[in-house]
């Protein structure tokens, strides 16, 4: 059970590649590999905190109000990671602005909740809450890498290219956001196709 | 005057919502794919939107500043928002029925759209007054409606095209926002 | 009536304690980000003021109700800083911070805040375009080139630069009020 709860959140059911959630972040604060990795670690500390607690009292909360309760839960969470970030990570939180009180509105963090926290005992919703976030700062940290190396010419703010390299400075500004998400979607396709086709 | 046009203009075209701050990208990839509904969303979307930034504008300004709880900001935001929805869409069910059962099923998923949460906190970290807060919002609202119709109209064309095999489905669909989105970065010119 | 009794009193009750918890968290970390905050106005200050070892926040002179930070050696002023939030840029407000020398001659600029387009407007926080403003007076004309001036825009961008150039100029002429006494 829990090997599936960590596959399904690593790969399988993958938020960004496989769901489509989440894609606000992905797309806004993937400009370099740091901020990336930032948010992911961001939105999985939400995740894994929020599902813990409404896996403990989903069986209290009458059906009807479930959702403004989670709601209640999941900002809390975001709030005490915000003031947390901004005390110790200051820079960094600064870059990331709005998109950490956004994490609320991420409905990656509601829908697993909804379809998991709520219908499974604690043990199990840590691990997926772990798992889903683990597995969405993956996929912003390959989008981030790929558009710092190709946009900034570097990695981690250290310059990784020649430097006769002209910066792509597209694959920074908003429309590399999509073209990029788009070309790594379209590996995917071709990815699994492919192991598809060798079976 | 020029300042205020400005304004909107930067927050409908140049800043896009959706194509250059990627705000409410959900909603702009989930119900673009007929220009019908991607209207009722965008009708519905600017009337939550405009709404929603006007009252929490006003509650942070008179209840939460002057209290010094701006750390209850985004908790206070959210709830704002879900019963500002809840509360829209029991109005209309009473009152305009024929409006509802168009709009009906946009309105609960507005609550988890970030746009309308974020207009309400970039209203706060700008520092706007209350007639700047308002063409802001409404522009935002404007440009958000203008993306998201000009999207639906694409996809519908797209959708006869041949599209490459690993390209077809969401990939092309991404490719496509993204030139939208170097189209609307030609705006920036446009204010000499 | 009993279901619905029972919903309100679930929603209060969360309600309640997320706002308990968020007071507490409040409170362990206020000091410290009070603490960052600070420590990001006076680097600010150290790079764009002459050398200075009095602490510029704590003193200051208000005029027009506006800040003027003063820096001193020893004492002795070698410089002051206004801080001005202009919201003329196309995302919104952007807080500059414009440092002179004791004569009112700009020492450097420095963007404090900004939400301008990342890849054009944003390149008002390069440092290429910030010494431009370097060695300027208010007798200068602090504009853009396409208005006049002396600052050279970027390619795509005329509004953010111009947003700072005229919070420069606002912050000068602040600042000549005081070096003028």
């Amino acid at each position: 059970m829990i090997k599936n709860i960590i596959i399904n959140g690593l790969y399988s059911n993958n938020a960004t590649f496989k769901q489509m959630l989440g894609l606000c972040p992905t797309l806004a604060v993937t400009t370099s590999a740091v901020n990336a990795l930032g948010m992911g670690l961001a939105t999985t500390a939400v995740l894994t905190g929020s599902n813990l607690s409404i896996s403990f009292i989903a069986r209290y909360i009458p059906k009807n109000v479930r959702i403004p309760a989670y709601i209640v839960i999941i900002a809390c969470f975001v709030t005490i990671i915000d003031q947390m970030m901004k005390a110790n990570f200051y820079s960094l939180h600064k870059v990331l602005g709005i998109f950490i009180p956004l994490i609320v509105v991420n409905c990656i963090v509601l829908g697993r909740a909804e379809a998991f926290a709520s219908k499974n005992n604690p043990v199990y919703s840590l691990v997926d809450g772990l798992s889903v976030g683990i597995g969405f700062t993956i996929s912003l940290f390959i989008l981030g890498s790929f558009r710092e190396i190709i946009g900034s010419g570097t990695f981690f703010n250290m310059p990784v290219m020649l430097s006769s390299y002209d910066p792509l400075l597209i694959a920074v500004m908003p429309p590399g956001a999509f073209l990029f998400l788009g070309f790594l979607f379209a590996c995917k396709q071709f990815i699994d196709s492919r192991i598809k086709g060798e079976k | 005057m020029e300042h205020l046009l400005l304004l909107f203009v930067g927050a409908a075209l140049v800043n896009n919502i959706v194509l250059s701050r990627f705000l409410g990208i959900c909603p702009f990839m989930g119900v673009s794919k007929s220009t019908e509904t991607a209207v009722g969303m965008s009708l519905s979307v600017a009337f939550v939107m405009t709404v929603s930034a006007v009252v929490s504008f006003l509650i942070d300004k008179y209840i939460l500043a002057p209290l010094s709880l701006e750390y209850l900001r985004t908790i206070v935001f959210i709830l704002i928002i879900a019963s500002l929805v809840q509360f829209v869409e029991m109005v209309i069910e009473k009152t305009l029925p024929e409006l509802y059962s168009g709009l009906g099923i946009y309105l609960p998923l507005i609550t988890t759209n970030c746009a309308v949460l974020g207009v309400a906190l970039l209203n706060v970290q700008f520092k706007y007054s209350f007639i700047e807060m308002l063409i802001f919002s409404f522009g935002t609202a404007a440009g958000f409606g203008l993306a998201l119709i000009l999207f639906a109209g694409l996809r519908e064309r797209i959708s006869y095209s041949a599209v490459p095999k690993y390209f077809q489905g969401m990939p092309i669909v991404f490719i496509m926002a993204g030139i939208l989105s170097l189209a609307f970065m030609g705006f920036s010119g446009m204010v000499k | 009536m009993n279901s619905f009794f029972k919903s309100v009193f679930t929603i209060t009750i969360i309600t309640v304690l997320a706002g308990i918890m968020l007071t507490l968290s409040y409170f362990f970390t206020k000091d410290k980000i009070a603490y960052q905050e600070r420590q990001e106005i006076l680097n600010a200050f150290k790079s764009i003021l002459p050398y200075h070892n009095n602490e510029p926040d704590k003193e200051y002179e208000i005029i027009n109700n506006q800040k003027i930070f003063i820096a001193k050696d020893n004492g002795t002023i070698t410089g002051y800083a206004v801080n001005v939030i202009n919201t003329q840029g196309y995302g919104g407000a952007i807080s500059i911070l414009t440092g002179t020398d004791s004569n009112g001659v700009v020492s450097g600029v420095a963007v404090i805040y900004h939400s301008e387009t990342p890849g054009l407007g944003d390149k008002i926080t390069s440092k290429s375009f910030l010494d431009l403003f370097k060695g300027l007076t208010i007798n200068d004309k602090i504009a853009v080139k396409k208005d006049g001036g002396t600052i050279e825009q970027f390619s795509g961008a005329t509004i953010s630069p111009r947003a700072v150039a005229a919070g420069v100029k606002d912050s000068l002429k602040v600042i000549n009020g005081l070096v003028g006494k």
